[in-house]
Parts: C-alpha cells; sequence; structure tokens
C-alpha cells in the first residue's frame, strides 16, 4: 500500500519544481526548440535523410531523451541538495518515511518532470516532423527507465555533493559529453569505424537508439540492447542510491 | 513505576577521534520538562539528534516509550517532535503549505481544527497563507515549532528554542511550553539560558565533554545548594561559564 508520507513527499517534490515552471519546464524546452531549429531544420535541409528518414525526424527521439535525462537529474540532485543546504532535510530525516519511500518520491517526482520535458519537446517537434510513434509502449519504457536511472543518479550526486559546483559535475562532464557523442545529431553509421566503436562505448547511445528505434521504427540496430542497457542502469541506479541514502553518510551524522 | 518515555543506556557517539557522547545514561519521566544544560559542544544536540533520528549511535541503547530508535524507528518518530536548533524554512511553500507536508511525511492528514489551533497557539494565524521566505526570524522558529507539533508527538525535543529571539516571544514560548506540558507532551529543552532551565524545567541535567555531569529535580537541586544559583552550580560542574546572557 502507497503510504500518505510517501505520497505527500512526492506532490510537494512535484509541487515544488511547478512553483518555477520557467525554469523547470521553460527553459529546457527553449534549448531543445533551439537545438532541433538548428540542427534540425536549418542543417536537416542539406543533410536530407539519415537512414530513409528525414533528418528532422531523425534527431527528435535524441532531443527527446536528452531534456528526459537532464531534467530528471536536475529536479532530483537540485531539490535534494537545497534541502541540504537549507536543513529542510531535517524534516524528512525525523519523520518515519523509509529510506525506500524517501527514494522512489524523489525518482518518481523526476521522472514526472523528466517525461513533462520530453513530452513537451516531443510536442514542438511533432509540429514540424509529425506525431507518428512506431511502438509507443516501447517509448515510454525506455524513456521512463532512462528518467529512472537519471533520476536516482540525482539523489547519489545531491548526497556526495557538499557544493552547487559538484551537482553539476555530473550534467556537465559525463551526461552532456555522452548525449552528444551518443548519436543524438548523427547516425553511427556515418561514423569511421574507430569512431563508431566509441561510440557504441557510450551507454547513451544505446537509450537513443531504443527510442528511435520505439519511435521512427528503425535504428542502428541495437535497440534491444538499449533496452536491456536502459533496465540495467536503472536497477543500478536506483540500488546504488538507495545504498546511499542507507548509508547515511553524509545525511545522518 | 512507570517506564520513561526516554531511555538512554551507554550511548556514546564518536566522531572520528572526537567523543561527542560518551556512555551517556539518561531517563526521561513522562510529562516532565528536562531542561539540558552545558556548553558549546557539550553533546546537547548530538544527544537530541540521536533520540530523534538525525544522528546513528556508535554504540548504546536509546528507546523511546520501551521501543528502539533504530528498529522501531517508524513507531518512535511517530512519537518525536523536532524543533531543531538551526531555522530552516522552505522557500517554496506557504505556511499552511508547510504545515500539512510535515503533518503528511508523519502520515496524519491535517484536520482544519488542528491546523487553526497550532496557528493560533503560535501566532501565526495572519500568516497562513504567506510564503515562508516573507516571514520574519521569530516567525520562522515559531513555524518549526508548529511543524514538530502538527503530528501531536508524545515528546517534543527543542533544541535551543529561544536562540537569538526577543525576551516578549520567548517569554510566549516559554508559556507554550507549559502549556504542553500540562496537556501531557513531554518536553526536553536544550539551553545556554540558565533563566530558562530555571523558569521552565522540572529537572535539569547539565552535561559537559560528552559526559553527563549530574540530572536533578531542580527544586531539590536549588535546594540543597544553599542559596547558590543554577549559575553558580553550573559554573562549578562545567568549570567555565560560556552561557548566554538571560
Amino acid at each position: 500500500m502507497i503510504s500518505l508520507g510517501f505520497r505527500t513527499l512526492l506532490v510537494k517534490e512535484i509541487r515544488r519544481f511547478l512553483r518555477v515552471p520557467g525554469q523547470t519546464l521553460a527553459t529546457p524546452l527553449v534549448t531543445t526548440t533551439l537545438y532541433f531549429m538548428v540542427f534540425g531544420v536549418s542543417i536537416g535541409h542539406q543533410l536530407r535523410e539519415v537512414g530513409g528518414v528525414p533528418y528532422a525526424r531523425f534527431i527528435v527521439p535524441g532531443l527527446v531523451l536528452m531534456g528526459v535525462i537532464q531534467n530528471a537529474y536536475l529536479n532530483s540532485a537540485s531539490s535534494l541538495f537545497v534541502m541540504k543546504l537549507q536543513g529542510t532535510i531535517v524534516d524528512v530525516l525525523v519523520s518515519p518515511l523509509s529510506y525506500a519511500e524517501i527514494l522512489g518520491a524523489l525518482v518518481l517526482a523526476a521522472v514526472v518532470r523528466g517525461l513533462l520535458v520530453g513530452g513537451i519537446t516531443f510536442a514542438v517537434a511533432g509540429v514540424f516532423t509529425g506525431f507518428e510513434v512506431a511502438h509507443p509502449l516501447l517509448a515510454l519504457a525506455v524513456v521512463t527507465l532512462a528518467a529512472v536511472a537519471f533520476g536516482a543518479a540525482g539523489v547519489a550526486s545531491a548526497i556526495w555533493a557538499e557544493s552547487f559546483e559538484q551537482v553539476n559535475y555530473f550534467p556537465t562532464f559525463f551526461i552532456l559529453p555522452l548525449t552528444f557523442l551518443g548519436g543524438v545529431f548523427f547516425s553511427v553509421r556515418m561514423l569511421p569505424p574507430a569512431l563508431a566503436a566509441v561510440a557504441r562505448a557510450n551507454p547513451i547511445f544505446y537509450m537513443v537508439d531504443g527510442l528511435r528505434f520505439a519511435t521512427l521504427g528503425s535504428g542502428d540496430g541495437s535497440h534491444w540492447a538499449g533496452f536491456g542497457l536502459v533496465t540495467l542502469l536503472a536497477a543500478g541506479a536506483l540500488t546504488g542510491a538507495y545504498m546511499l541514502l542507507r548509508s547515511g553518510w553524509r545525511l545522518r551524522g | 513505576m512507570t517506564e520513561p518515555v526516554v531511555h538512554i543506556r551507554g550511548l556514546t557517539k564518536r566522531y572520528g577521534e572526537l567523543v561527542a557522547l560518551d556512555g551517556v545514561d539518561l531517563e526521561i519521566r513522562a510529562g516532565e520538562i528536562f531542561g539540558l544544560l552545558g556548553p558549546n559542544g557539550a553533546g546537547k544536540t548530538t544527544l537530541i539528534s540521536v533520540v530523534t533520528g538525525l544522528c546513528r549511535a556508535s554504540s548504546g541503547e536509546v528507546r523511546v516509550l520501551g521501543r528502539d530508535v533504530v528498529r522501531d524507528y517508524r513507531f518512535t518518530r511517530r512519537n518525536v517532535g523536532l524543533v531543531p536548533q538551526e531555522i530552516n524554512f522552505d522557500p517554496f511553500f506557504t505556511v499552511e503549505e508547510s504545515l500539512r507536508f510535515q503533518a503528511g511525511y508523519f502520515g496524519v492528514k491535517l484536520s482544519e481544527a488542528r491546523l487553526v489551533e497550532l496557528l493560533t497557539a503560535l501566532d501565526l494565524t495572519a500568516k497562513r497563507a504567506s510564503s515562508a521566505r516573507a516571514l520574519s526570524g521569530g516567525m520562522r522558529r515559531r513555524l518549526l515549532i508548529a511543524k514538530a507539533l502538527v503530528h501531536e508527538p508524545r515528546v517534543l525535543f527543542l533544541d535551543e528554542p529561544t536562540a537569538g529571539v526577543d525576551v516578549e516571544l520567548r517569554r510566549a514560548l516559554w508559556a507554550y511550553v507549559r502549556t504542553l506540558r500540562d496537556r501531557g507532551t513531554t518536553v526536553v529543552l536544550t539551553t545556554h539560558y540558565l533563566e530558562e532551565a530555571e523558569a521552565l524545567a522540572d529537572r535539569i541535567g547539565i552535561i559537559d565533554r560528552g559526559r553527563l555531569r549530574l540530572v536533578e529535580e531542580k527544586a531539590a537541586l536549588l535546594a540543597r545548594s544553599a542559596g547558590r544559583s543554577l549559575e553558580q552550580i553550573y559554573v562549578e560542574l562545567v568549570g567555565r561559564k560560556e552561557v548566554a546572557p538571560p
């Protein structure tokens, strides 16, 4: 049974990001729309098609996933870190909430924000490229699992971080480069073999490819590996964040 | 004799080489106001933190209402309220939202009657719909007390509740603490103000360098101390004053 404590923390976390929609929803929307306009619409006219798909449509799954990943991470990481900084984490730590309930509420709120941003990005892109989705349930599963993985990573990062600068290490040095090198804007088939091998070592490549298959019906041929990997990453990130939370490190003296 | 509300045996807390609590034994009785005095770094906040679940003991046993605070944490935390020393507030939410969320964390659906009662008791009625960001320091302190009481705990821990609070508010908070005690809530407060302990506490404990140096009924302590004030007794035990002026 879902406890009132869990529901309360979840509602509070969702209301928190909805209180600042300009920062939490509009900013990522503007950013990904700009990516779409610049890479998809402008440069896309020159590139025409990738694997039989118009370039503007080809990049949509990657842009959606980028929005989902970044916002899921930022939601849980910034919320928990601000709670630590302001001392309001005490309100949660002295409550009867279990670690699973605390983690579940933080991650689920991150998933909600990630899916909202991803959904809005898809809606904006869809105006230009159409709204067809080849495998809707698979697409929803991939973005949800990616949001879980990065929402849980945000929790772990916020526990570890002692400054806002440290909270930003993960998106700056991990999420952003791996997303850009993960095939958001290109197909690995366009790369020379050596670079293609490097791209295939990037976990985000498999997530992008999985979502591309789910939405467009075709990808670089690694979509099931992508689905498996994102499931493993979500399970691993949840387990890691739970262990960290349970250890009390940097939370309970 | 009734079982103590809080039962502490051999409680030790180490931070690396530093021993913050050194084998503390203490029992808090039902319905009393227990004043815990001590200089900075004596272990007052650490002691409270272990009982309320904010901090883990290195060794020893802590029970609330007969239940272990680690094994039965859901039960013990539902029966304990904490007003932390540092003022905290969530700038995203109003006073009412903050109280409703806090109640929810404890599995309590806050009734309108209870909300009004708390807002009235802590003089926050006019600020019900105000953002916590817009409150003065004194109001934020009162909001903290309201949050700690929202689930109607059997034991309330107040960690330096009147630090930095003006005289008028301090007197009002004292009156409210007495009201809580009269309604059956057990209150444990740490304070730097000897005047506060003398005015409020039924029993007094003095802690220094992680060790409890004295636990005694306030009346008996003052009676056997032949006209000496609590401040004189404190200085004799702790060896230094380090106590804020009233």
